[in-house]
């Protein structure tokens, strides 16, 4: 690889990886991304990456999957008044799901000495 | 894994390196390489959810600044309610946190068939390969006919010193003035942003330069964001501040005299504000990307962001040609369905069939309240194109102070989201 970095390490990442990220990158292969992974990131403009909120929104990850998701049902079927209302209508059901089940196996709020 | 021993590109005026490319480095790392131009919000997203996400890539971003300013929260500065340190963004935690590598440099072309990119770093020219390539230089103006200096009529439509430009010629205004400002035709680069703007300068001259007014040439028929809240504002919050003319096509500008001609007359005044039509960054034009039938942006595949003429280049954020609106919420959403595609594809999977974009935007209308706008797509199989879901779509009911708050910590998020 011809990528001239002068004053940049080669190297690739700097941090550690998750223990299964790293197992699978010793065998070349990159882990397949988790279901609901890509559809959830879509929160995180608001809510924060890996569902941790920056400032004033909710954090969203690490909750009950079951709670979430029947939060994000309820937003999509009631009459739209906030704009996360409208946000829940972007997805079917079964997307609300996969987005509910991947949030839930996140790190809550609070826990952010890991995946940092 | 690439094994390019092309050496670099010489080009005139460059002086010859005194340092060779390590060998030893590039044959010990078997990482695919990634290399992303543009460190807005779709660079800096597409570099650190690569990283967050795909493990063992390397990443290199480009920009040809040191730091990003966003223009999300950039007319609150122009009034000079905020800062702009409010609205810099460095490139320090994609490096140290996400191990992003970033190079501040102008992409200047691309040769899709070595799949090398030629980058000004300084003086000198340096060829980057890649295995994958991610353009995301946002928009290019096409600058109107006449006597046209950005530098003295600015259109503040890029973050930055143009900010800066723009705040200081309105705090110079004086009672009596004029702020003549344009909305380009669609599409351009943030669909409610030229109307926003028009808010927020018409709130700070009723408040600071009472008996100076704001024209509005907007060269669409009619508002093209939010136009029950935009409407409410110009007619009715902004009467006898605020002229709105539609339909006003640019014919031409002349910057050292500060006048404008239109469509719906001659306009002269102390601040003009030509916010100038637009076009795909240069590098996407350079690299002979673009090819949708406007003949302005590039066509690319909403599955990945796959160019339709190169599989290996990405093109996203303002200068690709989904028919998405253009702004900094909607390059991060694209980001990541690029970042996943590209980890698919060094799976040599294909990528998600069912990705969904999303699009939300808070606007200050008054120096206290905010209103909003979101918008989500679904990919449709049959048109192989992003379909806007019409049940997710809508402006907010009125502006708030609530709303105004929101708005803050949008940007907070979103900030740490593509830059944190």
């Amino acid at each position: 690889m011809t990528t001239m970095k002068s004053h940049h390490p080669i190297s690739t990442t700097l941090r550690p990886t998750l223990a299964v990220g790293a197992a699978l990158a010793a065998t070349g292969l990159m882990a397949a991304p988790p279901p609901g992974q890509l559809l959830s990131s879509m929160c995180s403009q608001c809510h924060g990456t890996n569902g941790l909120a920056v400032s004033g929104f909710e954090s969203i990850s690490g909750k009950s999957a079951t709670e979430m998701y029947k939060t994000l049902l309820e937003m999509s079927q009631r009459r739209p008044e906030n704009i996360m209302d409208l946000q829940a209508r972007a997805y079917t059901p079964e997307q609300l799901r996969l987005i509910a089940n991947y949030l839930a196996t996140l790190p809550p709020a609070g826990s952010e000495t890991l995946n940092k | 894994m690439n094994a390019n021993r092309r050496d670099f590109i010489k080009m005139a005026g460059f002086a010859s390196a005194s340092w060779a490319l390590p060998k030893a480095v590039s044959a010990a790392t078997t990482a695919p390489h990634v290399l992303v131009i543009g460190g807005g919000f779709g660079g800096a997203t597409v570099a650190k959810y690569l990283k967050l996400w795909g493990g063992n890539i390397d990443v290199t971003l480009i920009d040809r600044d040191a730091s990003h300013y966003a223009c999300i929260l950039s007319n609150l500065v122009v009034t000079g309610a905020l800062p702009m340190s409010r609205i810099q963004l460095g490139y320090t935690n994609l490096q140290t946190k996400r191990g992003v590598n970033f190079a501040q440099g102008e992409a200047l072309s691309v040769d899709p068939m070595a799949k090398e990119v030629t980058v000004k770093i300084g003086s000198d020219y340096f060829a980057y390969s890649y295995d994958k390539l991610v353009l995301a230089p946002g928009i290019e103006f096409i600058n109107p006919a006449g006597n046209y200096n950005a530098s003295l009529t600015p259109h503040a439509w890029k973050a930055g010193p143009q900010t800066l430009l723009l705040k200081n010629q309105l705090s110079a205004m004086t009672k009596g003035q004029t702020f003549v400002m344009t909305i380009p035709k669609s599409p351009y680069r943030c669909p409610p942003g030229p109307y926003e703007r028009a808010c927020s300068v018409a709130d700070y001259l009723k408040r600071k330069k009472s008996g100076a007014k704001i024209i509005v040439l907007d060269a669409n028929a009619s508002i093209q964001a939010e136009p029950v809240n935009f409407g409410n504002a110009f007619s009715k919050t902004y009467k006898g501040v605020l002229t709105y003319i539609p339909n006003a096509a640019v014919v031409s500008v002349d910057s050292s005299a500060k006048s404008i001609v239109t469509s719906q007359g001659t306009f002269k005044s102390a601040v003009l504000n030509v916010i100038p039509n637009q076009r795909a960054g240069q590098i996407v034009t350079n690299a002979g990307l673009v090819n949708d039938p406007t003949g302005k942006w590039a066509l690319v595949n909403p599955l990945s962001y796959a160019s339709t003429l190169y599989p290996d280049i990405h093109i996203l954020g303002d200068s690709q040609g989904t028919g998405q609106p253009k702004s900094g919420h909607m390059a991060n959403s694209q980001a990541k369905v690029c970042a996943n595609a590209i980890i698919r594809a060094f799976n040599g999977e294909a990528p998600d069939p069912s990705p969904v974009t999303s699009s939300a935007c808070f606007s200050p209308i008054t120096a206290t309240t905010a209103a909003w706008l979101t918008a989500s797509f679904q990919y449709d199989p049959t048109t192989k194109a992003m379909k806007r879901v019409e049940a997710s779509f809508a402006e907010a009911p009125q502006p708030t102070s609530d709303g105004m708050q929101q708005m803050f910590h949008w940007a907070d998020n979103i900030f740490a989201d593509s830059f944190g």
